[in-house]
């Protein structure tokens, strides 16, 4: 008898609901990380007021901004499919699941383009405050 | 049209691990997987292993991973894969199973974790009915919507369900759609033990509603649907409030 290490733990087919998980542990790792990175540098604060606006003052870079839309849709994605699952447990949708998905979708590209389109002239160079 | 079918050999006497072979069959887009696999049998190489029975999608032998999908093998013809002339089709055994000789697994996990559900009808203690147990189809209802009636018990949701792979211990698809089809039939009243044995860190709570069960299903079953009812079944128990039937 063989007993096969990996073989189950990916269905290379997968469907929406499976892209749909996988993606929802990636948005949550990136999440949790940005979350112990947030605490970090507002525990800056600890140090004095200087520090912390010195610090607030590097993060006030363009590169960061631009870099928080990947941010703003993994918190998205992770929020809206989390709604999608929570409609599961409340005995919403399970016949309709890939719909559902891309109705979260929908909404998620509206909220992240309307995000973009705040960002972007910061984004672009123009100063915060 | 011919097609050259990848199949996963495995001879646990000769190979320490399987490795793929590849055989040319002349086949029709009407033609099933499982005839595919008999020619290879009658005409190439008669070591080749498979379950199958009654090749009419109905007894759950012949279940096995077809382009990377669980299904019954029986049930998939060319057309419905999509294949054409020169295709390859890989053929390899369920997954999340021991493999005991080339397509065929061992399914004493599946079934032993079946049988941890009570998959019987348990009726209320006393006397038996004295007349014909009569039950009107509206109250059927509630299983008839997640098709958990009619599971042959093939293993495809439990070979293509991430969370058995990530959790050997996990019940899987199979095994907790039984529970709500008897949970759920109104002749039973053994639902407060068979919620006993789904409410608990391998049960119920390991579905993370993936939904490759409810696509591989060959009888349409939706077990998604079945557990998450048991999941508010579960909790409704945990606070007390279980209803005498189930919604």
């Amino acid at each position: 008898m063989y007993t096969p290490k990996t073989s189950g733990y990916w269905a290379p087919r997968a469907g929406t609901g499976m892209w749909a998980w996988v993606l929802q542990r990636l948005s949550g790792i990136v999440i949790t990380l940005y979350l112990f990175a947030h605490i970090l540098t507002i525990s800056s604060a600890l140090a004095g007021g200087a520090s912390f606006d010195s610090l607030m003052s590097l993060l006030e870079n363009p590169l960061i901004l631009a870099l928080e839309m990947p941010l703003y849709w993994a918190i998205l994605y992770h929020g809206l499919n989390g709604v999608r699952v929570v409609l599961f447990d409340l005995g919403i949708g399970t016949r309709s699941q890939v719909a559902i998905f891309w109705g979260m979708m929908a909404v998620a590209a509206v909220l992240f383009a309307a995000g973009v389109y705040v960002a972007w002239p910061y984004i672009m160079g123009k100063p915060l405050a | 049209m011919r097609v050259a079918l990848r199949i996963q050999r495995y001879n646990p006497e000769t190979d320490r691990r399987p490795h793929w072979e590849t055989y040319g069959v002349e086949v029709t887009p009407q033609t099933p997987v499982l005839d595919a696999l008999h020619l290879v049998k009658d005409t190439q190489d008669g070591s080749l292993a498979f379950r199958r029975s009654c090749r009419g999608s109905i007894c759950g032998s012949c279940a096995m991973r077809i382009n990377g999908r669980a299904g019954l093998s029986c049930k998939q013809l060319f057309a419905t894969l999509g294949a054409r002339d020169g295709d390859a089709i890989t053929v390899e055994p369920l997954a999340n199973l021991p493999i005991i000789k080339d397509l065929v697994v061992d399914m004493t996990d599946f079934w032993a974790k079946r049988q941890a559900v009570y998959p019987w009808l348990l009726p209320a203690e006393g006397a038996p009915p004295t007349q014909e147990h009569l039950v009107a189809a509206t109250a059927q209802q509630p299983i008839m919507d997640t098709a958990a009636e009619i599971c042959i018990m093939c293993g495809a949701c439990y070979s293509d369900c991430p969370m058995v792979g990530l959790d050997p211990h996990y019940l899987g698809p199979a095994a907790l759609a039984n529970a709500y089809r008897f949970n759920a039939d109104p002749r039973d009243a053994g639902e407060p033990r068979r919620l006993e044995a789904v409410d608990q860190e391998h049960g119920v709570w390991r579905c993370h509603t993936i939904f490759n069960c409810v696509e591989v299903c060959p009888k349409g079953v939706n077990p998604t649907q079945a557990i998450e009812r048991l999941k508010r079944r579960a909790v409704l128990r945990r606070l007390r409030l279980l209803p005498q039937r189930p919604g």
